[in-house]
């Protein structure tokens, strides 16, 4: 195989990878602003770094670790309380630190070669293989397959609580689907965006588009172009200025961010 | 059919741990009627409301509605999400399917139909409480539960809000389960009170509640004076801009 090969797939899996995840990220990332969940996909990122840890030393792929850790989060959060008391920002954040501090001791104390834990933090998105591509593939379908049939009940959940309730949507279960679904997601986006930066790219290209979307799904659509241009910005400069490719992509969507910003208020100095 | 009975609940009692929050409730709901639930606070008034729309399905003691029962409700308490961008027309298509006509005609009649491509996180309280009640009627409801409608409106849009309320009943000929703090202002449109301080007071005509020795215990002679007055003006009524309406009653 010669050199121009080798690169072009690399490469070519790179841009797969991180096209999957802009498709699911955008709806995902809408949904979990709307339900102020961005920071238990924060969380779940931390924490993902044990299940990490957890999973080489039994010695299988980090994947079932991480998403081993963050069901076992998801199922116990559930059981105390909503996630949007007070309390439960506190118990999120001792969650969040204790995985991220227990995860990189394990890693830390595991035999054999040093892990790469830069990779785990940050991404390693130019690095991906085939099988990560299958994983990221498989899960992005379920939970396109999931949204697609539970969309109406998300959006009114997202709405009022009490409205959805009161007609007819069993509300817990709704949203207990929903925390499932950030399980999975963060496990599969672990691979491209790194455990620390998976809320970056729910929340930024959302916000983007939050400015001027005049509906949910309109709000999706636009979070998905936006999505896209900063993996395009991420991924060009990462492969030209050798930076991380997650922070590339991070530091991409924030910039659209401040232009978008900059652009409505000119256009329209009232919005808010 | 006018007076047609919808709803039967029986000897109600509801507690949420020791608490007692209602005490064998009695009380009918019938068709084309209004009828308005007080009390103080916690009173058990929301729970009462919960009870009737099903939301709470744990209590002791028997609700019988008519079948298939279609009921609007309107919570006390509507935290709308700002951070979604949503039209009025698509708050009112949240949960089902409606037409383009049925959607215009349930904002018509509430009187908000210039609200409908406005997005919901631009809206006043007492827009958005205008624009929730239109859902309520949507889907053609037998029985409207409206759990004080007039929270965070000023005082002539409260006024307001419950003429509308008896526009909406003569019109849609359901019936009217009205949750509120102010019997004064409701007075002429109510059929039956139900007075509400865990086990019900006392209920019935609001002339007679309001001289009902437990209501007097609860709410003072004052607040019974007031409604008296109003209920002394009771063939006509104020329109907001103060002039007078005469009104025909039955």
């Amino acid at each position: 195989m010669n050199m121009t090969e080798w690169l072009d797939d690399f490469l070519l899996r790179a841009i797969f990878a991180g096209l999957i995840m802009v498709v699911i990220a955008a709806p995902m990332g809408c949904l979990m602003v709307w339900q102020r969940l961005a920071f238990l996909s924060d969380t779940l990122g931390h924490a993902a770094v044990l299940g990490v840890g957890l999973g080489l030393m039994l010695q299988l792929a980090p994947i079932f670790g991480v998403l081993a850790v963050a069901l076992v989060i998801v199922f116990s959060l559930s059981r105390v309380s909503s996630f949007n008391s007070a309390l439960s920002e506190t118990t999120l954040a001792i969650i969040s630190h204790t995985g991220l501090a227990g995860g990189i001791i394990l890693v830390g104390l595991l035999p054999g070669p040093a892990v790469n834990l830069e990779a785990i933090l940050f991404g390693d998105l130019l690095a991906t293989t085939s099988a990560d591509l299958l994983n990221l593939l498989l899960t992005t379908a379920l939970l396109l397959v999931l949204l697609l049939r539970y969309w109406r009940a998300f959006v009114a959940v997202s709405v009022s609580r009490e409205i959805a309730q009161a007609e007819g949507i069993e509300v817990r279960r709704i949203q207990f689907l929903m925390y499932i679904m950030i399980a999975l997601l963060v496990a599969v986006m672990m691979k491209v965006m790194g455990v620390l930066l998976i809320a970056a790219m729910l929340v930024i290209p959302t916000t983007s588009a939050r400015l001027f979307s005049r509906s949910p799904e309109q709000m999706v659509y636009i979070s998905g172009l936006y999505g896209l241009a900063a993996l395009g910005g991420g991924i060009t400069s990462s492969f030209h200025f050798d930076w991380q490719t997650g922070p590339a992509i991070v530091v991409s969507a924030t910039l659209l961010l401040l232009l978008t910003l900059g652009i409505t208020r000119l256009v329209k100095p009232d919005l808010e | 059919m006018a007076n047609e009975l919808l709803l039967r609940a029986d000897d109600i009692s509801y507690s949420q741990g020791k608490r007692l929050i209602l005490d064998r409730v009695s009380f009918e709901l019938r068709r084309a009627q209004i009828t308005t639930v007080i009390g103080p606070n916690g009173a058990g008034k929301s729970t009462l409301t919960n009870v009737v729309t099903g939301l709470i399905d744990n209590y002791s003691g028997k609700v019988e509605r008519s079948p298939e029962l279609r009921i609007g409700y309107l919570p006390q308490k509507v935290y709308v999400n700002t951070l979604m961008p949503l039209s009025v027309e698509r708050l009112l298509r949240l949960t089902r399917q409606s037409s383009a006509a049925e959607i215009e005609q349930a904002l018509t009649q509430s009187e908000v139909a210039y609200l409908r491509h406005r997005q919901v996180r631009s809206l006043s309280e007492g827009e958005l409480k205008r624009v929730l009640l239109a859902r309520t009627t949507l889907g053609k409801p037998d029985l409207i539960v409206l759990d004080e409608p007039t929270a965070g409106v000023d005082v002539s849009g409260e006024i307001r809000m419950y003429q509308l309320i008896g526009e909406l009943r003569d019109q849609l000929q359901c019936a009217v389960l009205l949750v509120s703090h102010d019997l004064h202002l409701v007075m002429s449109q109510t059929d039956q009170v139900l007075c509400l301080n865990q086990h019900l007071c006392c209920s019935g005509l609001p002339e007679s509640v309001s001289q009902h020795p437990e209501y007097l215990a609860l709410f003072g002679r004052q607040a019974a004076e007031s409604i008296a007055v109003y209920a002394h003006h009771h063939d006509h009524e104020h329109d907001v801009s103060g002039a007078l309406e005469t009104h025909e009653h039955d």
